[in-house]
């Protein structure tokens, strides 16, 4: 039975996927060592990469339903977790973010990295029960609360970029959970009546301060911004993307945009503008088809899962997912404002890296387990 | 779960089309904003050529020096005020001048480096070097220096040179040399004039800085081309003696210029009072600098003003040269038949205008060596308006010289528009203007170096030079390899004009005139106290009027002249002089001339000239108690006439 099992899992194991991350990972370890040439961020990459690859393979042989029914203990292990960070003796500062444990030899890594995944398992268990009926209040309620402690702690540190890649979790979960589209598309309608209705108000009566103004006003026409205070950051990312060109600029590795310091934090948030500097618009669109046919093998396994936890889960994985491709990418190319959100599989990060390994290891476990019920 | 998909697919085809845009439609150009910003061009001074005197002697170097410059691409945006203080301190400078500085870079563009300190002395270089993590933005660049000569001596010849300014930045012929702001340019004197050739080119160093501005890697070196040697005509010798001559004249004020006739060279050129040219090029922006500026341009004895060239004087009897070659080839006069009634002056309308003595009916010659001035009178009105006209036209009074020096003015020449112009309410001509006009006041006014011309025209048979300072520029590399460039000798700036232009004056008009002034040094006239035997110098006096005469006492005394050349009948060197507000031409003028041929004398000669200097001056002072009484009656009977006749004797 032992050798029916592990011979049907290594045929149903989805190589495609795996293959995919692992390979979007290693092209990210030499953009990497290209943005930061002297420093060894891109070995300890690496062993992130052999870490996580052991923790995708640990996950994906085990039973995920046997894991979601844990799902309680992993959740408050995160939040311990997230508290034990804003200790400072635990916590490590950087840039006014305590956000980070130190790990002896590989750095440091990021809690909040991890909790997305337990977050995302108790979303799904708790809402993984079959159903016909429409979402009731208190569900939303709930629902709405789970996300909130973690949210709440990270906020504490602090890290908005962050917090902002836990709402797509919760949403698709929502949205999965036959809520009303109606109230779906309504809030949609008013969000995007809304929002720059609200901006416009608030520029008039001065509610929205100048600072606040100048920071919309980069992502809205970055050319004339202050491209020295506010604008810094989106305008030299916007130029080292642009330097790239069709297939990647000419300038040696020590004289690109990271090269000289010109684009700040080359290694983790704007990763993506150097691979556009190395590898122009042909690199780039090569990345994003990579991460379009990642996003679309976890689609089709959360489509083909046998319990709507299984499939919960990989979607709510697929929405932060998505999420923090679209922000990370946009960021660098001066279309989203700049908040540290790292790019999945290719921003430098243990945490990252190794959360998201576990993320697609369980995946691979929900489509390995698709026939047994 | 398919919208999900879609939403999925839609949003990355969205960043897509946003790659397209930033990299296939806009990449050329964020990459050449992107490669501009990490590459920087150092200039790299281009050494300014020298000058020299004929015979080789240093008039003007340049020294290295060090600035201390801030880069702007650096501190854009960051307040500078929090720099004053630091900046000082460390490097000792004026918090004010700092703060001006600061305060102007701010209407400059952000390229600019800032000039916090010049001269930097070891000190504060070493105080950049170790402060430079905390101000990384500050930079010592090596700036050759010009160093003039001391005294002000030729200070109005090789003038200075001075940072370009931004008017001129602003006019096309300097935006097409290239040139920017902070580039050091010739103003003035042949620095001005002669600049494309002297200044060269800067070199750069092309290198790669990070987002602080440290200099990573050098990736290209562009040598400077250095600018190119001059070498002048002046003579030192000669013209620290016509120096001399001014400083030891009796009001200190004036000009002397000495030239070879025989093509215009300029070989001594002063003016007095002088200034000092280091002013410009290396004081100017200190607070001391500035204020000395402003008092020389303030100073009423304008120093800063090159006499030869930019000051206008009636002339006095030196006109009677040009008069009398015109006189005589125009045919008012003939040679046979040149006697004129003096009759102590003449009688025109209501209007007596006197000379100075009784000179019966003298000739030509005698006119001249006796500086008649009832004779000229009456030889103008024969001539005529129309006479003198044409005279002022064939020997290019009426235009500038063309010396090759800057801002050189026109003179003003009698003209009937002339008149008109400058007497509205009585435009006609009249008689007794032309009288006015025949003997070199009221409608003559003209600058010290065309006088000069004119009268070295003479000497030479009409061979009218135009006056230069320039021998030649240079050669420059080996000879054959492509970036030789072979010696520059003297041009015409304006090339249409010839050189020589030649005035048909037959050579018996020639000699009789030349005769006239060899006589008035040589027989008795008004230049005999110069007298050099063995060396014929052949000269007019004159007397310039100031103001309305009997005002001729003080310091609006009026202007004495001296033109002249030697050997009379084979001329070397032809000189005039000015000196302001001293009295009469012989008394004044012409010592100070004959101690400038003293000085070419002993250099041509090798022994002593004849005749001591001293003696010169003892009979001068017996001379001008003679003169006196005598002046002071003339000036008594033509202060009725107005501005009118004054000349000296």
């Amino acid at each position: 039975m032992v050798a029916i099992i592990h011979k049907r899992s290594w045929r149903d194991f989805d190589w495609i996927l795996a293959l995919l991350a692992i390979g979007i990972v290693l092209f990210g370890t030499v953009q990497i060592r290209n943005a930061q040439p002297t420093e060894t961020y891109w070995v300890k990459q690496l062993i992130g990469l052999s870490l996580g690859l052991v923790a995708m393979l640990a996950i994906a042989f085990t039973d995920y339903r046997r894991l979601l029914n844990l799902a309680p203990i992993f959740y408050v292990f995160g939040l311990v977790l997230l508290v034990l960070v804003l200790f400072p003796g635990i916590g490590l500062k950087i840039n006014g973010q305590r956000a980070w444990i130190r790990v002896g030899g590989l750095g440091q890594f990021q809690p909040s990295e991890f909790v997305k995944v337990t977050t995302a398992m108790m979303l799904a268990r708790y809402f993984g029960k079959n159903r016909i009926e429409v979402l009731t209040i208190k569900e939303m309620i709930v629902g709405g609360l789970i996300l909130a402690l973690p949210i709440g702690l990270i906020l504490l540190e602090p890290d908005v970029g962050s917090v902002l890649t836990y709402m797509p979790i919760l949403a698709v979960v929502l949205f999965l959970s036959a809520i009303r589209l109606r109230l779906v598309i309504a809030s949609a309608i008013l969000a995007i009546v809304l929002i720059p209705a609200a901006y416009m108000m608030g520029v008039k009566t001065g509610a929205v301060k100048a600072y606040q103004q100048e920071r919309i006003n980069v992502i809205l026409d970055p050319e004339n911004a202050d491209r020295r205070g506010i604008g810094y950051h989106t305008w030299q990312s916007i130029l080292t993307v642009g330097e790239g060109g069709l297939i990647g600029s000419k300038a040696s590795v020590e004289y690109s945009q990271s090269g000289l310091k010109f684009l700040p934090e080359p290694h983790t948030d704007f990763i993506y503008a150097v691979t556009a500097e190395n590898t122009g618009f042909a690199g780039c669109v090569m990345v994003l088809l990579a991460y379009v046919i990642l996003l679309s093998r976890l689609i089709t396994g959360a489509r083909r899962a046998s319990d709507r936890m299984g499939m919960l889960f990989i979607m709510s994985f697929v929405g932060g997912l998505t999420f923090q491709i679209f922000i990370n990418i946009g960021m660098a190319l001066g279309i989203s404002p700049v908040i540290g959100v790292p790019l999945p599989l290719m921003s430098a990060g243990l945490a990252s890296l190794v959360a998201t390994f576990i993320a697609i290891g369980f995946a691979i476990s929900v489509q390995l387990r698709r026939f047994v019920n | 779960m398919r919208f999900i998909q879609v939403l999925v697919i839609a949003l990355l085809g969205l960043l897509s089309i946003r790659l397209y845009v930033l990299q296939v439609v806009r990449g050329d150009r964020y990459a050449e904003i992107a490669v501009n910003q990490r590459r920087r061009r150092l200039p790299i001074p281009a050494p300014r050529g020298m000058i020299f005197d004929r015979e080789g002697r240093v008039i003007v170097d340049s020294r290295p020096t060090y600035n201390v410059i801030l880069t702007r691409e650096d501190v854009k945006g960051k307040d500078l005020t929090s720099l004053i203080e630091p900046l000082s301190q460390g490097l000792d400078v004026d918090k004010d001048i700092l703060r001006e500085y600061f305060e102007m870079v701010k209407t400059m563009p952000a390229f600019e480096s800032i000039k916090v300190k010049e001269n930097a002395s070891p000190g504060d270089i070493s105080w950049v070097e170790s402060h430079n993590l905390e101000f990384p933005e500050l930079r010592v660049e090596q700036q050759p220096q010009r160093r003039y000569p001391d005294n002000g001596v030729l200070a109005h010849v090789v003038g200075y040179v001075g940072e370009i300014s931004p008017e001129q930045l602003q006019k096309q012929a300097y935006k097409e040399k290239g040139l920017k702001p902070g580039d050091i340019i010739g103003l003035s004197g042949i620095e001005q004039t002669y600049d494309d050739y002297l200044r060269g080119k800067d070199g750069y160093r092309e290198v790669v800085v990070d987002s602080r501005g440290r200099i990573q890697d050098e990736i290209d070196t562009i040598p400077p081309i250095p600018g190119r040697d001059l070498v002048t005509t002046i003579d030192l010798d000669l013209q620290l003696a016509a120096e001399e001559q001014l400083h030891n004249s009796v009001t200190q004020r004036g000009v002397l210029i000495a030239a070879d006739p025989n093509n215009g060279e300029i070989l001594a050129l002063a003016s007095a009072p002088t200034f000092d040219p280091n002013l410009f090029s290396q004081r100017i922006t200190t607070k001391e600098g500035r204020a000395e500026y402003v008092k020389l341009l303030n100073d009423p004895e304008t120093p800063l003003i090159n006499r030869a060239i930019q000051s206008r004087q009636p002339p006095g009897s030196t006109w009677k040269i040009p008069m009398a070659i015109a006189g005589l080839k125009q045919g008012a006069i003939t040679l046979e038949h040149s006697n004129l009634v003096c009759g102590g002056g003449i009688q025109v309308g209501n209007k007596f205008t006197r000379c100075m003595k009784q000179h019966g009916v003298p000739d030509i010659k005698t006119a001249i060596t006796q500086s008649c001035d009832g004779y000229f009178y009456r030889l103008g009105l024969k001539m005529g308006i129309d006479g003198i006209v044409q005279m002022v036209d064939e020997f290019d009074l009426n235009k500038r010289t063309g010396i090759d020096l800057p801002n050189e003015i026109m003179n003003y020449t009698p003209s009937r528009e002339f008149k008109r112009k400058m007497q509205p309410r009585d435009p006609d001509w009249r008689d007794i203007d032309t009288v006015y006009a025949s003997f070199g006041q009221v409608y003559d006014i003209i600058t010290p170096i065309s006088l000069l011309r004119t009268i070295a025209a003479v000497s030479v048979d009409g061979h009218m030079y135009i006056p230069h300072v320039l021998k030649e520029v240079r050669a420059f590399g080996t000879p054959g390899t492509p970036d030789y460039k072979a010696a520059v000798t003297f041009q015409p700036l304006d090339p249409s004009r010839p050189n020589p232009k030649i005035i048909p004056i037959p050579e018996a008009i020639d000699k009789t005139v030349v005769q006239g002034m060899w006589q008035v040094v040589n027989a008795g006239g008004t230049g005999a106290r110069i007298k050099m035997d063995g060396f014929d110098i052949a000269g007019k006096t004159g007397t310039a009027q100031v103001v309305g005469l009997g005002k001729d006492t003080g310091k609006n005394k009026d202007h004495a002249w001296f033109v002249s050349y030697a050997p009379a009948f084979k001329p070397e060197i032809a000189m005039v002089a000015l000196i302001e507000n001293s009295g009469f031409g012989g008394t004044n003028a012409a010592p100070a001339v004959r101690g400038v041929y003293d000085a070419y004398y002993r250099k041509t000669r090798h022994e002593e000239p004849p005749g001591a200097v001293k003696q010169q001056i003892a009979k001068d002072d017996t001379d001008k108690k003679k003169e006196t009484p005598e002046k002071k009656k003339t000036a008594a009977v033509t202060a009725a006439g107005q501005q009118t006749a004054r000349n000296n004797r």
